[in-house]
């Protein structure tokens, strides 16, 4: 016969959020920021192939720090979640907030019920239209959700980064000085991070339907002024 | 709706048809009604630098039910579809296509081969016309970046799928448009030899089909043009479609009718 031990809630959390703050502290961070016209996000991500940065819809795009299953999980069920929608009812019904609320649950659920919580924290970046406003949520392991104003930071080093960046850009700026100043809040003063190893999405407004697009290096090194 | 997550062992991987299946939002493919508007003539050219294709825009059953269908949808950048048969059962199809193509690219990040497209539609058609009375026929059309060339994919009423190297026509008046065509195709042809010859067989069609639209003067209602190539796709102005039927109107007013012994 074997033995349970009783162990109270409040470790039981405690050690739960130990585990996923771990996993997620050994990935690189995101920054996503507001621009003048559009929203930028910002990955350091050494693989050309595995993206941190993806398109879910029309204008919506998102973002996965931590383990990389299990983000990528969460991007395909966002992928299909929006495409059904707009298949059901109308491509202007589909909404980052309601994602943002699934991604949450789901997070939640599985922070206090599933076998161990994911290691992931997530990013939802909506570009404003005539019908609602540009929005940037970000999703925690635990699944609190919050609904980030300007710019939003996740993975391991977030706190950091975030007041690097914070103070290097006090408002909407252009595109090529939130990227250059992105750039900087994710390395640091000790080092710079090469361009082959940044991973840039953005959403911005061209014209067309689909508004989001993956920054190539050349693109990068251009806004960088390294071109 | 809920978030859809699957197991590794049940996930429908890229494909939007086995996610809408999945889901139990598939679409209803089974026998129409029967007096549901049907729709008529298209036609796909390849020429040096891509395809050029010509749409007429009526639906009819019984009586004409819509003058301004557009029949031709881009797919996606590249690609084209046209629709003949059931009109409710095209244009869901022209639907799903779209939103399969894109949801492919999104979920792989990258783009679906322009046989992997005509591939992929083939079950679909299948599905429907094998238990329906009006079945839905398409056309795809679509410039390949990987070959350089327009290419032209065909079904049959079982969902066969069948790459043609000069030309394909579908609907209710593709006979005729078919032999203008015959007449007119070289392998040489040049964007606006390409565009006067889908004009014309497109206007033969519409003279002799009943179902089949002409160009409406009194409406100012012309038939769909679309070009593919290495630009992607694009629809001409109605202005310029409607000139070109000008003239091949007043051309055929001269001769009394008839072609007058040539494509003119």
């Amino acid at each position: 016969m074997s033995n349970y031990f009783y162990v109270s809630p409040e470790q039981l959390i405690k050690d739960r959020a130990e585990f996923a703050q771990k996993g997620i502290a050994r990935g690189r961070s995101i920054v996503a920021s507001l621009y003048d016209v559009g929203v930028v996000m910002v990955a350091e991500n050494p693989s050309a192939s595995l993206n941190k940065v993806s398109e879910i819809y029309d204008r919506i795009a998102f973002a996965g720090a931590g383990k990389y299953n299990e983000y990528d999980r969460l991007r395909e069920a966002g992928v299909r979640w929006a495409d059904s929608m707009g298949f059901t009812y109308a491509r202007n019904d589909v909404d980052a907030r309601a994602l943002a609320n699934y991604y949450a649950q789901h997070l939640g659920d599985l922070f206090t019920e599933g076998q161990k919580p994911l290691e992931v924290e997530v990013l939802v970046a909506q570009l404003g239209s005539d019908l609602r406003p540009t929005k940037l949520f970000r999703i925690l392991y635990e699944g609190t959700i919050a609904d980030e104003p300007r710019f939003s930071v996740i993975g391991g080093d977030a706190e950091v980064i975030r007041e690097r960046f914070a103070q290097a850009v006090p408002e909407v700026v252009d595109l090529a000085t939130t990227l250059r100043q992105a750039v900087t809040a994710l390395a640091g003063p000790q080092r710079s991070i090469p361009i082959s190893d940044l991973e840039v999405g953005i959403l911005e407004d061209r014209g067309e339907r689909r508004t989001f697009t993956r920054l190539s290096a050349d693109r990068i090194a251009e806004l960088l002024g390294e071109g | 709706m809920g978030l859809p997550l699957f197991r590794p062992t049940q996930d429908p991987g890229p494909s939007f048809l086995g996610l809408t299946e999945a889901l139990g939002v598939t679409p209803a493919w089974g026998p129409p009604a029967s007096d549901a508007p049907h729709a008529t003539t298209v036609i796909a050219v390849r020429y040096t630098q891509g395809v050029v294709m010509a749409g007429d825009r009526q639906a009819s059953g019984a009586y004409i039910a819509s003058r301004d269908v557009k029949k031709i949808g881009a797919a996606d950048r590249y690609t084209a579809l046209a629709i003949s048969g059931s009109a409710a059962r095209g244009i869901e199809l022209l639907k799903f296509a779209q939103l399969s193509f894109e949801h492919y690219e999104k979920m792989t990040d990258t783009a679906l081969s322009l046989e992997g497209k005509a591939n992929y539609l083939s079950p679909i058609i299948q599905r429907n016309n094998l238990s329906s009375p009006l079945p839905v026929l398409p056309l795809l059309a679509g410039y390949d970046p990987t070959q350089r060339v327009g290419r032209i994919f065909e079904y049959d009423g079982a969902g066969g799928c069948y790459e043609r190297n000069d030309f394909a026509t579908i609907g209710s008046g593709s006979p005729f448009a078919e032999g203008a065509l015959r007449l007119g195709f070289r392998a040489d042809l040049e964007l606006e030899a390409g565009l006067e010859l889908a004009a014309l067989a497109l206007y033969e069609a519409g003279d002799n089909d009943p179902s089949t639209g002409g160009p409406d003067f009194v409406r100012g209602i012309f038939p769909m043009m679309v070009v593919l190539d290495a630009a992607g796709f694009r629809e001409l102005a109605a202005d310029e479609v409607g000139e070109r039927f000008r003239r091949i109107n007043e051309r055929r007013a001269e001769s009394r009718g008839v072609a007058g012994g040539a494509l003119r």
